[in-house]
């Protein structure tokens, strides 16, 4: 009886997994910025992503 | 024919005592005084008298009829014996059963637990190995525990000389729910094989009022409930792995990865504006998808972070966000080594169709004077392996815990015998 339930429950959770990676349930969604100008084409410079500007230490070992 | 009964009176207080086991009785103890008497003896020949003062109370009362493996036994005799381990005392009761056509059964009771007891008539054959074991009906026993059991109280008849003190060296031999055991003494060995029998079935099998006695702890033969589940939860989580890799394989068979934009890129710190924006593509179909930005550089020593919005050209929202890509090589006194990857990607879910572009901002270590050249990407419909392992992650989880659980069922029962860790 509990393999019968958890194989109902394992197929579910295929099923459901499966769906989820093609919907893209699992991935982390990023900022999303509203009325962004349409002068944005042709002065890109003039507008500045969330991100830009923050300190960068990146370096090798 | 079952049950009838002959009978004598005790000669140390009188009272009336019932033979049940016929010419097979050795022995019979006095129910009222606990004289152990020997019945075939013309004078009733005294063996011990009034040995002990305790009393004990057999949890079947003899004389208790029931069936046992589809025929009727009495319940005859009772003793109860002890066994000296680590300097604790343990003791457990054993019943006489008697049927006249299928001669004696013994019944042994500890803590709940039951074992119904045949003497068994061939030798089991003693396999080798580093641990002590038993073969026997082609079953495979592990020796559990050797002690020397000592008889401390004895009531009702039995089919040999039966006297308190009495001491034989014991070892059992278990593999739920049966048991061997071997009962040594100068003269001879005697082996018998139990079967662990549940309390409420002992409680059927002799119409017992009330309800059997709770089992406590884990006994050596009961058997796990957790045996035959391990290897079925195993088989079924088999089977959901092969069916989720079978659905992976399709998903990734049937992605399609389409590359909806790219471009040649190069960037190099102080010479102006660096942020741009890329010629309008679109995303297809009828569905939200997943889109990946992905960069392929020329990084050396370095590295750099696009500032990336992925903006919709029809709603007029941004979808904002950043990816390092850094990559460094050396040699050192461990030889050559390299960190981080001249390629980095970002997967954005759920992208409804339509029109979008990017707009790119790129940085890297401002004494930087090497452009970076980079190759952008952007595809749709890219399926993501990760999600998988962590389905399959969770479908073993009821499998390891099943295990987890049979493994501490074995652990507790095989602390109580000579080979706990």
């Amino acid at each position: 009886m509990l393999r019968a339930i958890y194989l109902v429950l394992g197929l579910a959770v295929v099923g459901s997994g499966a769906l989820g990676e093609y919907r893209g349930w699992f991935l982390s969604r990023p900022a999303q910025l509203q009325n962004v100008p349409k002068s944005i084409r042709d002065n890109p410079g003039a507008w500045r992503s969330l991100y830009a500007n923050s300190p960068r230490t990146f370096g090798g070992k | 024919m079952v049950g009838e009964t002959t009978g004598l009176n005790c000669r140390t207080c009188g009272a009336a005592i019932d033979l049940r086991g016929l010419t097979h009785t050795r022995t019979v103890v006095c129910s009222s005084c606990g004289t152990i008497q020997d019945p075939h003896d013309p004078t009733v020949r005294i063996l011990q008298e009034a040995w002990a003062r305790m009393r004990i109370t057999p949890t079947i009362p003899i004389g208790t009829r029931g069936t046992v493996d589809g025929h009727r036994y009495d319940v005859i005799g009772f003793q109860y014996r002890t066994i000296e381990v680590e300097g604790e005392t343990y003791g457990w009761n054993e019943y006489v059963l008697f049927n006249p056509y299928y001669g004696f059964k013994y019944l042994s009771e500890y803590d709940g637990h039951w074992n119904l007891v045949t003497p068994l008539q061939a030798l089991p054959e003693m396999a080798p190995g580093r641990t002590s074991a038993a073969r026997y009906a082609g079953k495979r026993f592990r020796h559990f525990q050797s002690a020397d059991a000592a008889t401390a109280y004895v009531l009702g008849e039995f089919p040999w000389r039966v006297r308190a003190g009495d001491v034989v060296h014991t070892a059992d031999y278990v593999a739920p729910p049966e048991m061997l055991s071997a009962e040594r003494t100068e003269e001879e060995t005697t082996w018998s094989h139990g079967r662990y029998v549940d309390g409420r079935d002992i409680w059927t099998m002799f119409k017992m009022p009330g309800s059997a006695p709770r089992a406590r702890g884990i006994f050596a033969d009961q058997p796990s409930p957790w045996a035959g589940r391990t290897g079925r939860f195993w088989r079924g989580f088999t089977v959901l792995a092969l069916v989720l890799l079978v659905v992976m394989g399709l998903r990734f068979a049937t992605a399609s990865r389409k590359p909806i934009f790219a471009g040649a890129y190069s960037f190099r710190p102080g010479t102006g504006e660096p942020s741009f924006v890329t010629e309008p593509f679109a995303v297809e179909g009828s569905r939200p998808t997943t889109v990946e930005v992905a960069f392929d550089t020329n990084l050396s020593n370095n590295w750099t972070y696009f500032n990336v919005a992925l903006v919709s050209m029809d709603s007029g929202s941004a979808l904002d966000f950043g990816k390092e890509v850094s990559y460094y090589f050396g040699r050192d006194s461990d030889g050559n080594w390299t960190e981080g990857s001249r390629r980095g990607a970002v997967r954005i879910p759920s992208v409804d169709p339509g029109s979008y572009y990017l707009r790119v901002e790129p940085e890297t270590d401002a004494r930087s004077r090497t452009a970076v050249n980079y190759q952008l990407t952007v595809r749709e419909d890219v399926p993501t392996w990760w999600p998988y392992l962590v389905i399959l992650g969770l479908l073993a989880v009821p499998p390891v815990l099943v295990t987890m659980r049979a493994a501490s069922f074995e652990t507790k029962r095989w602390q109580e015998s000579d080979h706990a860790g």
